[in-house]
């Protein structure tokens, strides 16, 4: 029994890395969901939820395994809630992900040719908020290595920066989206329109809460 | 002497050491061994090395404090009552009686888990004797007082060094923004300061004590000498880091830090050296310090305020925890080895640094301190620099309440072994104590 091996805990970084690439991995299934639906392949879609489902389990797994490694003694260098704030935002994009599939799941509908090129660049705009959210997150292992100072520090907060940026341009492009789906509301029925909008909702959470986790990652830093 | 009392002493000695080696010493090699510098077997080779040259060159130091600074000697002697000879065989009772119950203490600590510090058990059970032998104002309360007093310094100022010099390898290496360079240029300096540290240390106290016939060495050549070899460590280290560094400035950030983590490893050894050297500068000789007062009174018959610690009981307290690392803490540093740790080369250089220079200071200013708890602090310093990813609170806390326990503990057990033995063998020992007189 060693007690000064056991004052030091484990890292939780290691295994947050580990999820933020999961809960990635999740989002990066709408893009081919929305192809699915394009070509009105129903199957693939359902074939497609079913592995955002399984993405997500796994993610939830992760997640719970970082938990694992913050019981409240531990002493950390950076502030508790922050890092739980990052893990429940992560935590939520993968949850909007898989939402996303099981809408699209719920009744067989069609995208219309007017809006087409108008959404795919909309999920485009989110999976750039993502994506820079990733570029930065996975770089907490480093973070922690360098004690959140210095160089480092200053790449993931410019690279913040930029997520704010991308974020800002996803909310505007998913007012003008929804707008467009409304001028359409004389040649689509209602429950169309409605479905276009539950999911223009859920991909903007997505963006939303991949503000949220930098947010959390940039106060961690700042600490 | 007689023959059965000097094997008798040198048992006591022994159980004493190999408690500390099978409890103690692994964790002066925890910052080694849990950064995966050296393998469980290697650690404890090197921490048998250091530990014993550690009690052997510099142990003698800190065994005065413990054997007259807590307790007056001269109070047992003064007391109306006594018979002839009598105030040096209670001496030995209660020196014996001190020394037994530490061990007994750290073998129950060892056997529950509990993190206790040789020095404070010893300091603690002396006291325990001064206090039922000859009341409680025999007991020097000022000493004691500035010894507690240490034992919150002590980790107080090892964090705070440790702290400081995390900060400047993080803000200076690791937060650079090409570490690989900057590690080239900044490394050489840490190197200069742990060379200098270890080097002054060894020299100053050591050497000197036990080479009395080296007058050359004066303060002026000692800290030449020191310099000297500090230079010469930082060219090799120069050398070795532009070696493994050089041109590596262009790899990718997380690399880099690898890489840098990797010049460390030699360090975090050396460091770890310095302080299982330190530790049995420190602990060793505290707790078998008091053999030499035992060893003493037998051979002249007499209470004496200055004695000399004779070599062959620094170099059993040597042996003694060498047995105890082969023969528990063996399985202690196993236990090290296999959990996942997360400490790095560079934070096990920066707390080893603060815990070796502030235990060295505070044997020089002969104050016992404890080695685990200053390496505890130093690594609490580390964890306010934001360099730990976690730092279990829980087991601090354990830590701090066994100090608490510690001293009574060890005060309570002494106190009962000393009234055993002061009812059962003072007429014994007073005779031998009268033999060796005559002789």
């Amino acid at each position: 029994m060693n007690i000064i091996q056991e004052l030091f805990g484990k890292s939780p970084f290691g295994p947050l890395v580990e999820h933020t690439k999961k809960v990635h991995e999740c989002v990066e299934m709408i893009r081919p969901l929305m192809e699915a639906l394009v070509n009105e392949d129903y199957d693939e879609i359902r074939r497609l939820q079913d592995q955002v489902s399984k993405l997500e389990y796994e993610a939830d797994t992760i997640k719970h395994n970082v938990r694992d490694h913050l019981p409240r003694r531990y002493f950390m260098p950076v502030d508790r809630v922050d890092l739980e704030g990052f893990i429940s935002s992560q935590d939520n994009i993968a949850d909007k992900a898989e939402d996303f599939a099981v809408i699209l799941t719920l009744r067989k509908t069609k995208l219309h040719p007017a809006i087409m090129d108008k959404f795919f660049d909309f999920v485009d705009q989110i999976f750039q908020v993502t994506g820079t959210l990733l570029t930065a997150a996975v770089e907490l292992s480093n973070l922690a290595e360098a004690s959140f100072s210095g160089a480092e520090a200053k790449v993931v907060l410019s690279l913040l920066k930029g997520l704010n940026e991308e974020e800002w341009k996803a909310d505007r492009k998913a007012r003008s989206l929804s707008k467009d789906v409304y001028a359409l509301e004389k040649e689509l029925d209602p429950i169309t329109i409605i479905f276009y909008e539950k999911m223009i909702l859920t991909l903007g959470a997505i963006a939303n809460e991949a503000e949220n986790a930098g947010d959390m990652l940039r106060t961690m830093i700042l600490k | 002497m007689d023959i059965l009392i000097l094997a008798l002493m040198v048992l006591l000695g022994l159980y004493m050491a190999w408690n500390i080696g099978a409890n103690d010493v692994a964790n002066s090699m925890a910052d080694a061994v849990g950064s995966g510098a050296l393998s469980v077997k290697q650690a404890v080779i090197a921490a048998g090395i250091c530990e014993f040259a550690g009690a052997v060159l510099v142990g003698s130091h800190v065994t005065d404090t413990i054997r007259k600074g807590i307790v007056d000697p001269s109070a047992l002697a003064s007391m109306p009552g006594m018979l002839e000879g009598e105030p040096a065989a209670l001496m030995v009772i209660g020196m014996s009686a001190a020394l037994l119950s530490a061990a007994i203490w750290l073998n129950f600590a060892t056997w529950t888990g509990m993190p206790v510090s040789t020095t404070h058990s010893i300091v603690g059970a002396i006291a325990g004797f001064g206090i039922v032998a000859a009341g409680i104002g025999s007991v020097n309360w000022g000493k004691m007082g500035q010894i507690v007093a240490s034992w919150f310094i002590s980790p107080f100022a090892g964090g705070l060094m440790a702290f400081i010099i995390f900060k400047i390898i993080s803000r200076l290496i690791l937060g650079h923004h090409k570490p690989a360079r900057a590690a080239i240029k900044i490394t050489p300096y840490i190197v200069f300061f742990l060379a200098m540290v270890v080097t002054l240390a060894t020299i100053y106290k050591g050497l000197k004590h036990v080479l009395k016939g080296l007058d050359w060495l004066t303060d002026t050549h000692t800290l030449l000498f020191a310099f000297v070899i500090s230079v010469i460590s930082t060219i090799i280290s120069r050398l070795h880091v532009v070696k493994k560094l050089a041109g590596k400035e262009t790899l990718p950030l997380a690399q880099q830090l690898e890489l840098v983590e990797e010049v460390y490893v030699p360090l975090v050894i050396i460091s770890s050296c310095a302080v299982a050297f330190a530790h049995g500068a420190n602990d060793v000789a505290n707790s078998v310090g008091p053999l030499a007062a035992v060893a003493n009174i037998f051979k002249t018959g007499t209470v004496e305020m200055k004695v000399p610690v004779p070599l062959w009981i620094l170099v059993l307290g040597g042996c003694g925890i060498v047995l105890g690392l082969s023969t528990y803490g063996y399985r202690v540093m196993a236990t090290v080895g296999t959990k996942i740790t997360e400490i790095t080369p560079t934070r096990g250089v920066a707390a080893d640094i603060a815990a070796t220079a502030t235990v060295l200071i505070c044997t020089r200013m002969k104050l016992p301190v404890s080695t685990t708890h200053t390496l505890v602090g130093a690594i609490m310093g580390i964890g306010l620099a934001r360099g730990l990813a976690g730092i279990d609170s829980r087991i601090a806390k354990k830590i701090f309440k066994s100090w608490l326990i510690t001293v009574p503990a060890a005060a309570i057990v002494c106190i009962i072994l000393f009234l055993l033995g002061r009812a059962y063998l003072l007429d014994y020992v007073r005779e031998l104590v009268l033999a060796a007189r005559v002789g």
